[in-house]
């Protein structure tokens, strides 16, 4: 795992990433609504008591895929460290965070800016340092402009254009 | 105001950490799997938390729209692809990507729902989005 992988990902897997955003951005609309009317907390709440749920129905639908592969993966990876469990955890107090500075001066767009950041730095620190027992990603120039170019777009779309000018 | 500027900032560190352990897991399991942990591990965590504070559940659950609850099951997928394709894409592609096709989807999403949009900055903010993804997919 030290020698880092063929650098050009599978344009499919970009693609689906890419599609991920549009899946991330009706969740935190429709959590958003949530939010509105029951609070921030209970609108967390319910999204990951709906998503336990949902999770269960649909392992049970492909429990025997499920199970032969993951066995498969212990077999070949060793079972998880305990803390590639809490990512839970770090979900539930992310949404605490963002509604405290959401009600702050900075409000939506601010928070949703500032965490933009948080997220660039902590993925470049870790890909270039392969943390927490993920694979490590040589980073190049072309990595370096293209977070240049999508960071810069997004805080365009965050600061001015969402809501009237 | 250095309190709400380190949360937010904080916040988006946690969205990657979050991926990052949730990747793991999908490592010895699945990403569907991982997704279940997930949304297991933090519904028992603010569970505790609303128990402690109180007042989790509003009196007006009754009256909200249904849909309110699909947000839960988005989230599953999402988790389950992000786990997916940290552990294929990297970090960085992850975070890029998501962005992304997040801010083109919010544009087109505000467009369809008669949300105000600001043209110039939006359709200038898609044309260097592009250009980055553009970028992440060029041979050297």
């Amino acid at each position: 795992m030290t020698s880092p992988p063929a650098q050009r990902p599978n344009p499919l897997h970009l693609l689906a990433a890419f599609a991920s955003g549009g899946l991330l951005t009706l969740a935190i609309f429709v959590n958003g609504e949530a939010g509105r009317l029951g609070g921030a907390m209970f609108s967390s709440w319910l999204a990951h008591g709906v998503g336990t749920i949902v999770a269960i129905v649909f392992l049970a639908v492909v429990w025997r895929g499920q199970r032969a592969a993951a066995a498969e993966a212990t077999a070949k990876i060793g079972k998880a460290p305990l803390w590639a469990y809490i990512g839970g955890l770090l979900g539930a107090v992310t949404v605490m965070l963002t509604s405290t500075s959401v009600n702050s001066p900075l409000a939506l767009a601010g928070t949703l800016a500032l965490g933009l950041a948080g997220q660039v730095v902590l993925s470049l620190a870790a890909d270039f340092w392969g943390l927490l027992g993920l694979p490590k990603r040589r980073l190049d120039l072309r990595d370096a402009g293209a977070v240049i170019l999508i960071a810069t777009g997004s805080l365009l779309i965050i600061l001015f254009g969402l809501g009237a000018a | 105001m250095i309190i709400p500027i380190l949360a937010a900032f904080a916040a988006g560190l946690l969205v990657i950490l979050s991926r990052q352990v949730n990747g793991r897991l999908s490592m010895s399991t699945t990403p569907l799997i991982s997704s279940f942990w997930n949304h297991f591990v933090g519904f028992v965590f603010l569970t505790v938390v609303g128990l402690v504070l109180g007042g989790l559940i509003p009196a007006n659950i009754a009256d909200m729209p249904w849909w309110i609850y699909t947000g839960g099951a988005i989230g599953v997928v999402f988790v389950a692809a992000g786990s997916w394709l940290i552990t294929r894409i990297g970090a960085v592609n992850s975070t890029l990507l998501v962005i992304a096709g997040q801010m083109v989807f919010g544009i087109i999403f505000d467009l369809l729902r008669g949300a105000p949009v600001t043209i110039w900055a939006a359709a200038l903010g898609v044309i260097l989005i592009l250009a980055g993804m553009a970028l992440t997919q060029r041979r050297r």
